[in-house]
């Protein structure tokens, strides 16, 4: 029992040196999915994350002190993602908690957080889960849009379209896929009475041929389809169901509210994009009209960082992630996190797609994305958006 | 009718799931039947099959679109890697507990997960389908993708061969005596160590083959390795572990259940399958067409 205590207080005692110095960095726990499936995101939100930090700490830093981004592989497990969270709090000494990727490992995080006083700002969780009001306690923020967002946003785009009476979902079965499709079968029933749900296909993730899910769907002969299938098993779907005449069939009219807008899907399909289908992004990246000039000094900057030919969509998030704690550390004029997260109530801050907003009730930014129909454009090998048209959560706002 | 020309076009969804499934398992069930070397690391070599003819596809692009040669590029090249497995690591693991092989090839799934990524890094790549098998054709009012049929084709040519080679040809009695009694077979004279390492260069080839093959209709993405050798390992469960024939209806019947479980209950389109492999294990614990262990 002693000699334990003694190691305890040797190790406390080792640790006041390294948070006693004031010119120590800030730094920010990061732990996301760098291996696996999932890191597909995972690394260029990781590579939007290390930018900011870089622009930052060239600037100065902030409030006179550099930023340190501290980066683990969470392998999109909840499980890793908490041991990792602890382990940055108690042995790295982070100062804030950011990152993760999913919906299995935001709210995992979220409790650690709670926990140990650390904000945390989550950038891509959409689970309503995360900040649900048993779930919300003062140090959890959320930038990302949600599942509710996603598939109102996706029911006021179908909702448009008159003559679509027969509406079919396919989403993939766990939570996200769930609750997405969930949110836009409730509103397409609000706005109109008249559309009839035909078919809804649950494929799970990593599915790797989608035929029979097709085939299944086609057979109840819908005239439009909400999908939320997104990555590498869109690029599946999408070059299966082609050659079925499944695109045709519905005149393109897919809406997915998965990001598969965004250049990292358009540049792996090629062309065999499903050109005319709608889609979302973060960051429409390319933006070949009424581009704001942040947004394109942003890009060129990711563009020669990552040494990538086009940049990707996912970047922003954490990009904006790293801005986000940077504006809450600066109005608090501290980086304890009880102050900071008082801050952070009701923040505004800049970032290259505009300006967002922690709502003081919510934690969330109320984030929408943009949403365009995905289109051929000769500049490029591959699918663009045209209009990208900033969207969030469509006519039925609360 | 239109419902008859429909069950028809969920029939065919389902020969396609079957046969791609099959492409992939007939090398893992041919490692077990003879070696009884649970291969994990056989849909690592899958996955490296997909990314060599993405590679290989890039390489060739400004001379001439061949994915043929490509694919036959991958899966020599993942023939190659698992010639050198057998040899370097996996021959030290015969005779031993079989929780050793499954720890090394397990290892090996880590290694070279860890080096796909590493080398392709994590973007999500994919390969056009080669012209000639672009499109469609109409077979009873089901529409029917001409890369689906050449999938089928290559699934029961595959079958085929393999089951002249086991049964008609001399190094296929080696193979299957090699299966019944190896220490016999090496007494009488046979080299069963290039035995092996033949077989298992015959088994990533068609890992490595099939990987190639998937990449016109599927993403390359990391982690492709582990979905599908779950998968796999339904199909060769369920057709009986080491019978070649075994798997081969093993992936017809998945298919199968799988196309028409999601018709009768789209909500639980996994739960057929992973029910029907609960009812065979339960009912046959060695599979449809296994042999109970001596």
């Amino acid at each position: 029992m002693t000699s334990q205590r003694l190691l305890a207080m040797t190790f406390a005692v080792a640790l006041i040196p390294a948070a006693a110095v004031a010119e120590d960095p800030i730094k920010i726990g990061y732990p996301m999915p760098l291996s696996g499936p999932a890191s597909v995101y995972g690394v260029p939100i990781v590579k939007g994350a290390e930018m900011a930090v870089q622009e930052i700490n060239a600037a100065g830093g902030v409030k006179g002190r550099k930023l340190e981004l501290l980066t683990r592989d969470s392998k999109a497990s909840a499980d890793e993602a908490v041991r990792l969270a602890r382990e940055l709090i108690i042995k790295n000494g982070v100062d804030f908690l950011s990152g993760t990727l999913t919906s299995a490992e935001a709210p995992a995080v979220s409790t650690i957080a709670k926990e140990n006083k650390i904000v945390f700002v989550a950038p891509t969780s959409k689970t309503i889960q995360l900040v649900s009001p048993k779930n919300l306690h003062p140090y959890i923020f959320r930038l990302a849009s949600n599942t509710d967002i996603d598939g109102r946003t996706g029911a006021s785009i179908i909702a448009k379209w008159k003559d679509v009476k027969r509406v079919a979902t396919i989403a993939p079965d766990y939570a996200y896929g769930r609750d997405a499709v969930g949110a836009f079968v409730e509103f397409i029933k609000k706005a109109r009475p008249d559309i009839e749900i035909v078919d809804q296909q649950w494929p799970k993730l990593g599915t790797a041929d989608f035929t029979p899910f097709i085939t299944a769907q086609m057979g109840k002969k819908p005239d439009a389809v909400f999908c939320d299938v997104f990555g590498g098993d869109f690029v599946t779907l999408a070059k299966q169901a082609a050659p079925l005449g499944y695109f045709k069939m519905i005149n393109n009219r897919l809406v997915d509210g998965g990001e598969v807008g965004t250049t990292d899907a358009a540049l792996a399909l090629g062309k065999d994009y499903p050109y005319g289908i709608w889609s979302d992004t973060y960051d429409p990246v390319i933006w070949p009209e009424n581009e704001p000039p942040a947004h394109k000094a942003y890009i060129e900057h990711l563009k020669t960082f990552t040494k990538q030919e086009y940049a990707s969509g996912w970047a922003i998030m954490g990009y904006a992630s790293i801005l986000a704690l940077k504006a809450g550390i600066e109005k608090a004029g501290s980086t304890k996190s009880e102050a900071v997260a008082k801050a952070m109530l009701g923040l505004s801050f800049d970032t290259p797609i505009g300006k967002l907003t922690f709502d003081a009730k919510t934690h969330e930014t109320g984030m929408g994305e943009f949403w365009g129909q995905m289109v051929k454009d000769d500049r490029y090998p591959f699918a663009i958006m045209k209009n990208p048209t900033y969207l969030s959560q469509g006519p039925y706002t609360q | 009718m239109t419902d008859l020309s429909f069950l028809f076009t969920q029939f065919l969804g389902g020969l396609t799931t079957a046969m791609f499934l099959f492409l992939i398992a007939s090398g893992l069930s041919l490692v077990f039947g003879v070696m009884r070397v649970l291969n994990f690391a056989h849909g690592s070599f899958y996955m490296l099959g997909a990314y060599l003819a993405w590679q290989a596809v890039q390489w060739l692009s400004p001379l001439l679109e061949s994915f043929w040669l490509a694919a036959l590029f991958a899966a020599l090249a993942v023939a190659v890697l698992g010639g050198l497995v057998e040899r370097l690591l996996l021959r030290h693991m015969y005779g031993k507990e079989e929780l050793y092989q499954l720890l090394l090839t397990y290892a090996l799934v880590l290694i070279l997960g860890d080096a796909a990524k590493a080398i392709w890094g994590t973007q999500q790549l994919s390969v056009s389908r080669p012209p000639i098998l672009d499109g469609a054709i109409e077979m009873f009012g089901s529409v029917l993708p001409v890369y689906n049929l050449f999938i089928m084709l290559a699934g029961g040519a595959i079958a085929v061969v393999g089951w002249l080679i086991l049964s008609r040809s001399s190094a296929g009695r080696m193979v299957r005596a090699a299966a019944l009694d190896r220490e016999m077979l090496g007494a009488l004279g046979a080299n069963v160590g290039a035995l092996y390492t033949g077989m298992f260069m015959a088994s990533s080839f068609l890992a490595g083959l099939s990987g190639a093959l998937v990449t016109p209709i599927q993403s390359i993405v990391p982690g492709m390795d582990v979905e599908v050798i779950v998968e796999a390992f339904i199909v060769v469960v369920i057709g009986g572990l080491g019978s070649f024939w075994g798997t081969f209806w093993g992936s017809l019947i998945y298919g199968q259940v799988l196309s028409f479980g999601i018709l009768i209950m789209p909500s639980f389109s996994l739960f057929s399958v992973f029910a029907l492999m609960a009812v065979i294990l339960i009912v046959r614990p060695w599979g449809l067409f296994g042999k109970p262990m001596r």
